[in-house]
């Protein structure tokens, strides 16, 4: 058999020939397919707002959330550019604390070159604060903004303007175990939480009653939500913090109570979200407030020892008889900087739009359109997930009812660094509740004196 | 006239003619671009910092204004402050003294082998090859109460389950930290003091075994004060290295549970990075840098001093 040597450059050469014979053969292979369901299936492109072509040649820059399943939205995007004749480039894709310190540094660096940004209703006052986002009253309509959960809307309405719209959000409700309790010892208060987690916390089986996210933000997220049930606020109407009430010391001896009782895990100071849900799945934790974004993770069999043993319920109430709901969203927003408002505010609309839910919906978010969530509820009733009514029904009702951001001010990220580091002490038994509520009130307050929030300048 | 001639190769060579002047001025001319970059990258914002000391500035908001010395007197009365910052020296402290010794401890036993020292050497490099953040994320796996190693180990030697929370407890999770530092910092020590062992005369050495010195006697009173340069420099760098120690910590504790392992910079980064209080960051990292300086002026002149008495 003879055998020809062949030079790099025909190498090269026939590479090319067959990978651009690939390429057409693909085009031609699906141009008429494309075409055919084109004409056969009517555009989801509804907006009455939007003529065709109307944003020809505009590019619209964006710096977007990414990671987990958030991305998937964006293959939305090139229906809308083909609708408008826009084009969307992405000047920048991180994960939530990424992309809000790229925002928090280009706003006061006066370097915002983009149009939309991602948001968060935690997150967003600091924006704000810093003069970089567009009032968004004026680009939404009343009519445009009926179909969204009202508290959603709400969460991010300050100063007497709209600054973000939703698009999904997430809260916690209880977790338990109902190999381990009955559905009708689910606890009503935090009182009976917190008895209960102590009745079954199980050292010989290696069992804690529950557990929190120990630190950062999430710490204090907890810590207000369970003080705000108890009747607490965290600051007054004058902005001086008041955490340090009774309510606020009730809410904080709970969590130094239950770590001393050993119904916590001893290493739990140094949980995040991650550590508590994996702590659950490895079947530790008997109850325990958790967000809903976990909830397909907690059933996969081959990734959690508590799939089809557990279910959900409200969070518990306290002395102030209104629900734990400690909340949060993801939306959009325009800069104030962009040049392209009106293309800018087109592309929030066709992403938070009833086709970008139905979308997220489906990958398990907890968006924003009610009328979407009348569908995914209906659609839940024949699914073989016992919990999958109930899951929705209940994630629905606490968005309606319990929905509680923090205070919508830019401190809060600042006052939850002061806060929670005293929280851990409190847990540890290094301080005593008050005490420590106390310093941590203090040191808010000069923090909020140096923001300028009494009047005084330092 | 000054002449300056620049030759090219020695079959071309070029004369080029410059003034006195000319000639005084060139090392200024040259050393330009060096004194651009390091006024960009070092002094610039050595200085800015240093006025943001002395303003309210807050990243997320639009206006910034003076406030005098209210930072600084603000610090003096900041109790969590000066608890890191004494954390910070004892941990400091600690960290180089017992890398010092067990760095020496080896540096002799290795300047004594005769077969394998450079394998040897080259293993013990091996955790200055790992960055700190990789050592943070492996100390803090093997402290981990439910899955770490050291809890595991307890239970393969007793057969009882030991969950002890290493990173939480005092004053475990401030010996945590401890070792990992101390692993990561002791490969430098001993090669350095082992340089210093090698680089010894051998003759008061020989000397002292003539007149019947102990091994104990002769590294008291020969290579224990001999080495003192090299133990001086060794211990400086590992000082400032060590008083800017961030990553392990940050990684392994992030400075706490509360303050319990707050070390001076975990608390101005929770500060200044997290809660956007640049101004109050700047001020902590004055002082340090102060007291850093302090310090390692202390050291050096040590260096100067055991340098002068070795000549004498």
């Amino acid at each position: 058999m003879s055998t020809k040597k062949m030079t790099r450059r025909d190498f090269l050469k026939y590479a090319g020939l067959a990978s651009g014979a690939a390429v057409a053969a693909s085009v031609m292979g699906t141009l008429p397919a494309a075409a055919a369901e084109a004409t056969e299936k009517p555009s989801l492109f509804q907006f009455p707002h939007i003529q065709k072509k109307e944003f020809e040649g505009v590019i619209v820059r964006m710096l977007a959330i990414s990671g987990a399943n958030y991305d998937e939205l964006y293959k939305i995007i090139p229906e809308w550019e083909e609708q408008t004749g826009a084009k969307v480039e992405f000047v920048f894709k991180g994960d939530g604390f990424q992309t809000d310190k790229r925002l928090v540094q280009d706003f006061a660096a006066g370097t915002v070159d983009y149009d939309v940004c991602w948001d968060h209703s935690s997150f967003f006052s600091q924006y704000v604060k810093a003069d970089g986002l567009e009032p968004l009253e004026n680009w939404f309509s009343d009519e445009e903004l009926a179909d969204f959960i009202p508290r959603l809307v709400d969460a991010t309405r300050r100063d007497g303007h709209l600054w973000v719209i939703p698009r999904h959000f997430d809260i916690s409700c209880m977790h338990y175990r109902t190999d381990l309790m009955g559905a009708d010892q689910v606890p009503e208060t935090w009182d009976q939480f917190k008895e209960l987690a102590k009745q079954l916390t199980d050292p010989a089986k290696g069992i804690y009653g529950t557990q929190f996210a120990g630190k950062e933000e999430a710490l204090s997220g907890r810590f207000y939500e369970v003080m705000t049930a108890e009747g607490g606020q965290l600051f007054n109407e004058k902005w001086e913090p008041t955490f340090n009430s009774p309510a606020g010391v009730k809410a904080a001896t709970m969590f130094a109570e239950l770590y001393a009782a050993g119904a916590m895990p001893p290493g739990m100071t140094s949980f995040v979200w991650e550590d508590v849900a994996k702590n659950f799945a490895a079947g530790i934790i008997a109850i325990y407030s958790e967000w809903y974004g976990w909830y397909s993770f907690f059933q996969d069999p081959s990734a959690s020892k508590v799939a089809g043993k557990f279910d959900l319920a409200r969070q518990p109430m306290g002395d102030g008889k209104i629900h734990s709901g400690w909340a949060g969203h993801h939306g959009f927003s325009i800069t104030k900087a962009s040049q392209n408002k009106p293309a800018a505010a087109s592309l929030i609309k066709w992403l938070t739009s009833v086709k970008g839910n139905e979308l997220e919906a489906k990958l398990g978010f907890l968006v924003a359109r009610q009328s979407v969530w009348e569908k995914i509820i209906v659609e839940a009733e024949t699914s073989t997930d016992p919990l999958a009514k109930k899951r929705l029904e209940l994630a629905l009702l606490q968005a309606q009812e319990d929905f509680k951001t923090p205070p919508l001010i830019a401190e809060w990220l600042p006052m939850s660094n002061i806060l929670y580091p005293i929280l851990q002490q409190i847990i540890l038994g290094d301080v005593e509740p008050q005490k420590g509520l106390d310093d941590a009130a203090e040191q808010v307050r000069d923090m909020m004196a140096k923001a300028g929030y009494y009047g005084t300048g330092a | 006239m000054a002449t300056i001639s620049v030759t090219k190769s020695p079959a071309r060579a070029r004369v080029f003619e410059i003034s006195a002047d000319e000639a005084k001025r060139l090392p200024w001319l040259l050393l330009t671009p060096g004194l651009v970059a390091l006024a960009v990258v070092v002094a610039f914002p050595m200085f800015y910092s240093f006025y943001l000391s002395f303003t309210n500035y807050d990243l997320t908001r639009p206006t910034t204004e003076f406030v005098g010395l209210y930072n600084y007197i603000k610090l003096f009365s900041n109790a969590t402050f000066w608890q890191a910052f004494g954390r910070t020296v004892l941990f400091m402290t600690l960290a180089v003294n017992l890398e010092f010794l067990i760095g020496l401890a080896i540096a002799q036993l290795m300047a004594k082998a005769l077969l394998g020292r450079g394998l040897l050497r080259t293993v013990l490099m091996m955790p200055m090859m790992f960055a700190p953040v990789l050592v943070g994320f492996q100390f803090k796996w093997f402290f981990n109460d439910q899955v770490g190693l050291v809890n595991n180990l307890l239970f393969t030697l007793t057969g009882q389950p030991h969950i002890i929370p290493w990173l939480v407890q005092v004053p475990l999770g401030f010996i945590s930290i401890l070792v990992a530092e101390v692993w990561m910092g002791t490969p430098f020590m001993v090669i350095i003091l082992e340089a210093g062992i090698l680089s010894l005369p051998t003759e008061p050495f020989e000397a002292a075994e003539v007149d019947g010195a102990s091994g104990w006697q002769k590294f008291r009173h020969l290579t224990f004060p001999m080495i003192g340069p090299f133990i001086y420099t060794a211990m400086a760098i590992r000082s400032l290295d060590l008083a800017r120690v961030y990553d392990v910590v940050s990684i392994m504790t992030g400075g706490g549970p509360g303050t319990r392992t707050e070390l001076i910079w975990t608390y101005v980064y929770r500060l200044a990075f997290t809660g956007h209080d640049y101004a109050t960051g700047s001020a902590m990292s004055y002082v340090t840098v102060i007291v850093s300086f302090l310090f390692t002026f202390f050291l050096f002149r040590n260096v100067i001093r055991s340098r002068w008495e070795g000549r004498e």
